[in-house]
């Protein structure tokens, strides 16, 4: 599996990087401009990624803006929300308005920082990942 | 990174929006527990209601939660689809409130911090059973068989943070000595250190790498650190070079002194309250707070610094519901602020004889107004009705009454009287088990012991709160079969628990308070729910724990009243000030029953050294405090003293004091922690010169005086 990891905290970023290689190659980004390139290119390669892990405090994009232009592009595609990128924030930002937003721009799975491992491999296995 | 923001977090609002749900849910059963069915609206809204905790319990991952609502659901969806008749009404009021005590039991669970792990496969399987006698009466009685309940998987999840220890919060201060070189590398090699383990690390200097200059702002003011973190003080402190430090002060703070000390740093997310705007909260809220995407860009990282987000984080909130801690936190102030009036209108410097003070009185005058105010205020945000403790009483009368077969009548009144949320929590459980008391040993076990006296077969039980003259009677009313004075002297003499008296010597009131002697028990078998013998003398503790008392009245055959007699507030009691020697003590105004001055005639010694004082022909045991508690320079000469009788729950101790101070408001401050518990003290207060002045607990004098006796 494809895996794009957007997170510009260092320690994290090796903490992610370490738990997502185990499933399949990870690109990781430090902020949410190289993400949403990262995809596009990918997408042009036709070789998109299969699961989007998105910090939300970045420099230059946040990961909901991310999250936003990545459903857009999709959209523009006609790429259908089912074959689509699953995307899972990972974000220290907890409250409840936060999370809703998020599923309202489309995300999969919100995940609070720090981040349960077992969970997020459920979370993995439900959406037909692994 | 963990940026703490004012907001709730989802888990906090699953866990608000379900408990919210489920007491709807016990109110609608309750109410219509008596009933032959529900009728549609209550469906629906069950339905509803388990549907909503389905649906978020499953996008936070609890699955036996959605195991079991997603069962319930079911068995509602039959219900509303196809309205079969014969539906078990008592089978179904049990199996909706067994469903309501696990999510109950879970989401406690999750409160206190753990996982969620209770079973759920016998409530599933129970349920199940019912699901499928449920069909079989709906094709028996010829109803089509609706399209089975359709459930959507849920496509979005929320993976909830590992919950972890409480996070410890800190204030460092590191001092180098005068000729460290380059000390904001040396700051920065802590800071570095600190990182590894920190939640949250703020400094000040906060430009330490990339500013020389700051090296000498550390040597001068020293380096300051804030620090959020799991690690315990030892462990930081191991973190920390102290090779060239001078000096490093290392404070725990709690979290709301580290969100005031967040502001000192310069930081937006400190605490704030603003309570202004009250008209349009909602479309405040909406115009201020509703995030957007691009709200949480972070600007490019300047050397040295933290995160600082490019938009602003907006710094106003407006808050409806508050925080417990924080509002415990303002009282705590509130009460400081009364202490510190005193010492200023009382201020010592102001009794220099020939002051001009008029102007000073009136302005104290009005400080002192608002001060009361302000009281009065905190006071009445602190007030919660007493609803949702009565709620629980009805759902105790439903299963104790269930349980035993006894018909049983609950009657409300005035349940919403308001008192002083701490007073709520302590009282929940005595009432608990006056309520289970009245239904096991009040109400009698048979209907026909009933009609035989001429009473209804239904047995009744009234619970009423009234507000009175500063304090709060709760009481807890049957009209069973009362209580026996011979069976209770008996009993209370057969367990040695009372002395050789005869009962006439005994009033009633003596008589009916023998039940809640520790180890006294009138009930021959154990009920699953009372007669264990711990039930009473435990909740005369508590009561007494917050100033209160247990008032009991009793008519043989006609029924008992057990009355809670509770002050409205805990932490602003009207004492008076004595003293003996040179200390000063507080006794609460409402324990004292008279001063007199006393003869030496009216001693009695015993040989043990024990005294008594004779009054009136009435003998009361004597205390002298200069005695109890060692202190010098004090009237030992009864003539010269002052004889206070002091009063608590009809029994009376006389104690000599030198003299009489002044009566005022007293701010009552636990006792802290590190000075060993002394016996009949409840607390310290500070009076208006400064000095500390200790509080006399009348439960604890009498109590102490009988076991030394």
């Amino acid at each position: 599996m494809k895996i794009l990891l957007a997170e510009d905290d260092f320690a994290s970023r090796k903490f992610m990087d370490k738990q997502l290689s185990r499933y399949g190659e990870c690109d990781v980004m430090v902020d949410g401009e190289e993400a949403v390139d990262a995809f596009l290119m990918a997408l042009e390669d036709d070789e998109p990624y299969d699961l989007a892990c998105l910090d939300v405090m970045m420099p230059v994009m946040d990961g909901y803006q991310v999250l936003k232009a990545i459903r857009d592009i999709e959209a523009q595609r006609g790429i259908p929300r089912s074959k689509g990128v699953k995307v899972i924030m990972t974000t220290a930002l907890n409250d409840e308005r936060n999370v809703k937003m998020a599923f309202e721009l489309g995300c999969e799975a919100y995940a609070g920082k720090p981040i349960d491992v077992e969970k997020f491999e459920k979370v993995l296995n439900k959406l037909g990942l692994i | 990174m963990a940026e703490e923001f004012n907001t709730e977090s989802m888990l906090d609002m699953f866990l608000y929006e379900s408990g919210q749900l489920l007491e709807k849910l016990e109110g609608i059963i309750l109410e219509k527990q008596d009933a032959d069915c529900f009728d549609d609206s209550d469906i629906n809204e069950i339905f509803r209601v388990m549907h909503t905790i389905k649906g978020s319990s499953g996008v936070l991952m609890y699955e036996n939660i959605t195991k079991v609502t997603h069962k319930l659901e079911d068995v509602f969806y039959y219900l509303r689809e196809s309205h079969p008749d014969d539906v078990p009404h008592t089978e179904l009021v049990e199996k909706v409130l067994a469903v309501s005590d696990f999510v109950t039991g879970e989401l406690d669970k999750l409160k206190s911090g753990d996982t969620p792990d209770g079973d759920e496969h016998q409530l599933v399987e129970d349920l199940d059973e019912f699901l499928g006698r449920l069909k079989g009466e709906i094709s028996k009685q010829g109803i089509q068989m609706p399209q089975a309940n359709k459930h959507e998987e849920p496509k979005q999840f929320y993976i909830t943070p590992v919950a972890g220890d409480d996070s410890h919060f800190y204030r460092i201060s590191i001092h180098y000595r005068s000729d460290t070189q380059m000390s904001n590398i040396r700051a920065y090699s802590a800071t570095y250190a600190l990182k590894e383990i920190a939640e949250d690390l703020l400094y000040t200097p906060d430009d330490i790498l990339s500013n020389e200059a700051s090296g000498d702002v550390i040597l001068a003011e020293g380096f300051h650190m804030l620090l959020q973190t799991k690690s315990n003080k030892e462990e930081v402190i191991g973190l920390i070079d102290s090779s060239e430090a001078e000096e490093i002060n290392f404070d725990e703070l709690t979290k709301m002194e580290y969100g005031k000390a967040l502001g000192e740093f310069g930081r937006e997310d400190a605490v704030t309250i603003d309570l202004g705007d009250e008209k349009k909260p909602e479309e405040k809220e909406k115009k201020k707070d509703k995030p957007a995407p691009g709200d949480y860009v972070v600007k490019t990282k300047e050397a040295g610094k933290g995160k600082t987000l490019a938009k602003n984080q907006p710094k106003q909130q407006s808050i409806i519901s508050v925080n417990v801690e924080k509002m415990d936190a303002l009282m705590d102030l509130i009460g400081e602020l009364v202490i510190a009036e005193a010492v200023v209108l009382q201020n010592p410097d102001l009794k220099v004889p020939g002051l001009e003070l008029s102007n000073f009185q009136k302005a104290s005058g009005q400080l002192a107004k608002i001060t009361t105010e302000l009281q009065e205020v905190i006071m009445s945000m602190r007030m919660m009705p007493l609803t949702t403790v009565f709620q629980k009483m009805k759902r105790i009368v439903f299963d104790v009454s269930r349980k035993l077969d006894k018909d049983i009548e609950l009657e409300v009144i005035g349940e919403n009287t308001e008192v002083d949320k701490n007073i709520i929590e302590h009282i929940t459980d005595p009432l608990m088990h006056l309520v289970r008391n009245s239904v096991d040993h009040g109400i009698e076990e048979n209907a026909e012991d009933r009609t035989s006296l001429g009473k209804p077969a239904k047995g009744k039980i009234t619970l009423e709160a009234k507000n009175e003259g500063g304090k709060v009677y709760i009481s807890v009313k049957d009209d069973g079969k009362g209580l026996n004075k011979e069976k209770l002297y008996q009993k209370a003499m057969d367990k040695g628990l009372i002395d050789n008296k005869l009962i006439s010597e005994f009033t009633d009131k003596e008589i009916f308070r023998f039940i809640t002697l520790p180890g006294f028990s009138t009930k021959e078998e154990v009920t699953e729910y009372s007669g264990r013998g711990v039930g009473m003398d435990v909740v005369v503790k508590n009561i007494q724990s917050i100033g209160g008392r247990l008032d009991i009245e009793s008519v043989e055959f006609e029924g008992s009243e057990m009355t809670l007699i509770i002050p409205l507030t805990l932490a602003i009691i009207n004492g008076i000030v004595v003293q003996v020697g040179n200390s000063p003590f507080v006794i609460e105004t409402a324990s004292i029953k008279e001063f007199v001055r006393v003869d030496e005639d009216s001693l009695i010694h015993e040989p043990s050294g024990e005294e008594y004082i004779v009054l009136r022909g009435e003998c009361y045991p004597f205390i002298r405090l200069n005695e109890r508690y060692d202190l010098p320079d004090s009237i030992n000469k009864i003539e010269e003293g002052i004889v206070v009788v002091l009063e608590h729950e009809g029994s009376q101790v006389c104690v000599l004091i030198d003299k009489l101070l002044q009566e005022q408001e007293i701010v009552v401050k636990p006792i802290p922690p590190y000075v060993k518990k002394v016996k009949g003290l409840s607390g310290c207060t500070q009076l208006g010169d400064g000095s500390i002045a200790l509080i006399l607990d009348i439960a604890g004098l009498l109590i102490q005086d009988g076991e030394r006796r």
